[in-house]
């Protein structure tokens, strides 16, 4: 049985293009054009896994409604917010909703595909028990590739794609230094230096909540970032 | 051209010299006042003068006893008989007469009597025979003194009965019951007088008979002798004469020379004499208890009568006096200490010291007397001889048979009238200066609190909008519903639209890049889905560079958006303490990794320069300038990046070689959207967003970013160089 992506965009250009990829991938595409018709099909049906733009037709923040609806009714169900908007401020605010990751409308078809592949295979390798080939451990750091789910001090981190291709890239070579232009390779993403910034700064907050003594990830000023290998 | 601010306040403060014009006003008023005062005054004294005429009209008996009948009196011949205050010694000494000494009259040749028969007058020597004389009354007496100078004084012969063969005075007189009488004084030494009665018949000296009456002193003196006589004025009608014989042969003792005041035989020709009549003063003399001065003279300007004194202070002007000498209060005390004294600078105080010029009560004269006399009442204004006071005087006739017998004359100082005037000046001063002291005080005030307004309001506005043209501060307006709160709600207005404006123009870029990212999207997603599909070679091509135009397109978008971006990425970012200069050496590490083709020349301070931010938007502003630095430099010469610490600021700078800034564009360049590259070298696209960002990150580190030229006269070298501060950490612990 395929999975079913919704696609929620008024614009029907974006849309249609979307839809025509991931069908090409083998996903089965629901797509609606506004947050009632979307919210209204999802209390029929769940899809597996929701794109939703943040601005939907005369609602200027219909996605992120619609995306607090859809966690309620499912606490595992992929979202992936894809907007225009590329500020700070609507970035923070559309994770809080509780989206998986949150990506600008400037990504590239195949990196947008990299992350469906991705979200999906986490929900797939959930139910599995944790092989032990597929843990990177360095000091405190657990990373599963698999689930793509990171733990520090045994402690799950709750965090997004994006975010986890950036601290997989860093400590799978700790001590190396990677540059902007890496961190965007590995993740998957292409965007300016300062959203890098942005990014990085919003893991160390993640690892700084659960350890204040978090020093891991390291600013070189002028090349980019580096894992630390904890003494 | 020299400006000198000339506010408001002091625009206010020389319009309120109008106020000046209060006082000069009152000053008018005042004098305007005193004016019709002295009309008053005038008044007053005219109708005193005439009351006191009219109780000396038709009284011809108080006139007829004087010489008012005659036509004309002449000087010398027609005696006035001037009071005397004090008693006259008669002892031949003319000291007692000396406060007189303006009224005495010389006898010389002019009054030549006998000499004129017995010998030409051209004969007459004058050291044989010349006298002063002058006569007075005290009491009840009329006084006389000759003072006789003589070259050869002849006394009567010790044996000798005949009276007039010696130096002698004759006296001829009208008696008042009409009898012409003559009397000599022929002494035979000087001493007590001899006086004698001469018979009318016989002109024989054994008929003269001793005149007691007739009293005085025959005092030899070095020039001749001097003659001090008096005589009851009951033995006196209204004629007198006075005739000095000399003679000077002591052997044949013949007739010498007689100067007299008048021709002594015959009573026609007789000279008058006018006592001031005590029956007038008896009526004047009730009117005396006045500050007036009152005369009654006859139609020859004698004066008849006197009462008053002009001096006294009893003045009817004169106000109760509401000024205690003490000062009781501490306004009264600073009005006595302070203002008074301040006010007399200007106001004259009437004085009662003024010296009068003297009268010849023989001849009063004055205009107003004079036409007094012509039957016409006048009034007439003078100033003191010292001018320290004013005197009025007014005339009035007396009439009797409607011929004009005399006239009575009031005089007055105006000192009441500017006692008055003073009051009313000193506190017409005190009103002004209260009015004047509160009325500047209020306009000054008023002007401070305007201009206090204006100037807050050109504060507000300047602050409003900062170099850049941002508008820093919202205007709040005035809620004052004057001009002035008007102008500041205009005011209020005018930034608040602008303020939308300026808000719009910011977001402009990035509202821009978020509308077109929908579309890019379209296009970008279109291209993907196609480039999916099996294409042929020649489509192939186009399908590259359509998507390499993308690619660009989506990085202009990007670049556009950055600046908003990295602006509300400010607005939250945390600061901490950093090192500035281990930041500047990581990037530059990783610089000379990025662009293995340029040498960077470091000049970097030892010690660690901590500044309170953020690193990572120091390195990104790093980035900037290194970039346009790497861009402009000529190839082959370094790039050289200082940083040093200077006083409590760390400053580093990015030089590069290379063309230089045009000097209008110095301060622009780091303004949004301001791009100097030349059409030509732009491979990437340049929206001048750079060196924006690169300020927004110095303003956020409450920095400075300035970009200067420069020149190197040994190399012959020049380029550009950017210079940033920042304020050093306070004593990091």
């Amino acid at each position: 049985m395929s999975r079913t992506i919704a696609i929620v965009e008024d614009e029907v250009a974006i849309r249609e293009n979307y839809a025509d990829v991931m069908r090409k991938q083998g996903y089965e595409v629901q797509t609606f054009a506004n947050r009632p018709e979307a919210l209204a099909a999802f209390k029929q049906r769940l899809p597996d896994l929701a794109i939703i733009d943040i601005g939907l037709e005369d609602e200027i923040d219909g996605g992120f409604s619609l995306c607090q609806s859809l966690r309620a009714m499912s606490d595992t169900i992929p979202i992936i917010f894809l907007t225009a908007r590329d500020n700070d401020f609507d970035t923070v605010c559309g994770l809080r909703m509780g989206a998986d990751d949150y990506l600008t409308k400037d990504i590239s078809l195949p990196h947008l595909t990299a992350r469906i592949a991705a979200l999906f295979r986490r929900l797939d390798v959930m139910d599995h028990p944790v092989s032990e080939d597929n843990l990177l451990t360095s000091g405190k750091l657990t990373i599963d590739t698999n689930r793509m789910t990171i733990h520090w001090d045994k402690q799950a981190i709750e965090i997004t794609v994006t975010e986890f291709w950036m601290v997989y890239a860093l400590a799978k070579h700790a001590g190396h230094v990677k540059s902007r232009e890496q961190l965007m390779q590995e993740s998957k993403i292409v965007v300016d230096d300062s959203t890098i910034t942005s990014h990085i700064k919003r893991i160390r907050k993640k690892f700084l909540q659960l350890d204040p003594l978090f020093t891991c990830i390291d600013t070189v000023y002028g090349m980019g970032y580096r894992w630390n290998e904890p003494l | 051209m020299l400006h000198i601010p000339f506010g408001l306040r002091a625009k206010l403060v020389l319009l309120s010299c109008f106020l000046f014009a209060i006082p000069w006003l009152g000053y008018q008023y005042v004098w305007e006042m005193e004016k019709y005062l002295r009309i008053g005054q005038e008044r007053t004294l005219v109708g005193t003068a005439r009351a006191l005429a009219t109780a000396l009209h038709e009284r011809p008996k108080l006139f007829d006893e004087q010489a008012s009948f005659l036509e004309s009196v002449v000087k010398g011949r027609d005696l006035y008989a001037y009071p005397i205050d004090e008693a006259i010694q008669l002892d031949g000494q003319l000291t007692d007469w000396d406060d007189y000494a303006q009224h005495t009259l010389h006898y010389a040749e002019d009054h030549l009597i006998e000499g004129k028969r017995t010998y030409d007058r051209s004969q007459y020597q004058r050291n044989t025979l010349h006298f002063n004389h002058m006569v007075g009354k005290y009491g009840r007496y009329l006084y006389a003194f000759f003072e006789v100078t003589d070259d050869n004084v002849v006394y009567r012969a010790a044996n000798s009965l005949r009276l007039e063969r010696n130096d002698h005075l004759k006296i001829a007189l009208l008696n008042p019951e009409g009898q012409f009488r003559h009397y000599v004084i022929t002494n035979k030494k000087p001493g007590w007088l001899d006086s004698y009665l001469l018979n009318e018949v016989s002109n024989s000296p054994l008929l003269a008979k001793p005149e007691p009456r007739i009293q005085g002193k025959w005092l030899q003196t070095s020039k001749g002798y001097n003659v001090e006589i008096r005589l009851p004025l009951s033995m006196l009608g209204t004629k007198i004469g006075f005739a000095i014989t000399d003679i000077d042969d002591k052997l044949y003792r013949k007739q010498g020379v007689t100067i007299g005041t008048s021709d002594i035989t015959d009573h026609n020709k007789l000279g008058t004499v006018l006592v001031p009549s005590p029956e007038i003063e008896r009526i004047i003399k009730g009117m005396g208890h006045t500050s007036y001065r009152l005369w009654v003279v006859d139609q020859h300007q004698r004066v008849l009568a006197q009462t008053g004194d002009i001096r006294s202070s009893g003045n009817i002007w004169e106000l109760p006096s509401d000024n205690p000498k003490n000062p009781q209060t501490l306004w009264q005390k600073f009005e006595k200490t302070v203002l008074l004294p301040l006010y007399y600078k200007i106001l004259t105080r009437p004085t009662e010291n003024f010296l009068d010029e003297l009268y010849d009560a023989g001849r009063l004269e004055g205009a107003q007397i004079t036409s007094a006399l012509n039957g016409k009442q006048k009034s007439q204004w003078r100033l003191t001889a010292d001018k320290r006071a004013v005197i009025l005087s007014a005339a009035y006739p007396i009439w009797i048979d409607n011929k004009v017998m005399g006239a009575v004359i009031a005089e007055e100082t105006t000192n009441g009238i500017k006692s008055l005037r003073n009051k009313a000046l000193e506190k017409l001063f005190n009103i002004i200066l209260a009015v004047m002291t509160l009325g500047t005080l209020a306009l000054f005030l008023f002007a401070s609190r305007i201009s206090s307004r204006i100037r807050k309001l050109r504060n507000e506005t300047e602050q409003a909008i900062d170099e850049q043209g941002k508008i820093k501060n919202i205007l709040k307006g005035s809620k004052t519903r004057d001009e002035i709160g008007d102008l500041s709600r205009t005011f209020a207005s005018i930034v608040g639209r602008l303020g939308q404006y300026t808000h719009y123009l910011e977001n402009m870029s990035s509202r821009l890049s978020h509308e077109l990212r929908t579309p890019v999207a379209v296009v970008r997603s279109s291209l993907e889905n196609l480039a999916m599909q099996p294409l042929n070679d020649d489509a192939k091509v186009y399908m590259e560079r359509a998507q390499e135009g993308i690619t660009r397109l989506n990085k202009i978008i990007t670049n556009m958006s950055e600046a908003t971006r990295l602006e509300q990425t400010l607005q939250n970012a945390d600061k901490e303490a950093f090192d500035l200069m281990e930041v500047l050496r990581g990037c530059v590490e990783g610089y000379q990794y990025a662009y293995p083709e340029v040498k960077f020349k470091l000049d970097l301070s030892t010690t660690p320069l901590n500044v309170n931010g953020a690193p990572e938007y120091i390195a990104q502003l790093l980035d900037k300038l290194v970039n346009n630095a790497v861009e402009f430099s000529l190839p082959d010469q370094p790039i050289t990046i200082t940083a040093i610490k200077d006083k409590d600021t760390a400053m580093f700078s990015i030089s590069n070689t290379g063309p230089a800034l045009p000097e209008e564009m110095k301060d622009r360049i780091f303004d949004s959207m301001v791009s100097l590259r030349p059409q030509v070298q732009q491979k990437q696209p340049h929206l001048g967003i750079g060196l924006y960002i690169a300020r927004l990150i110095a303003e956020f580190h409450q920095g400075k970013i300035s970009a200067e030229n420069w020149a190197e006269a040994s190399s012959g070298k020049s380029g550009v160089v950017v210079i940033v501060s920042v304020p050093l950490l306070g004593e990091l612990v």
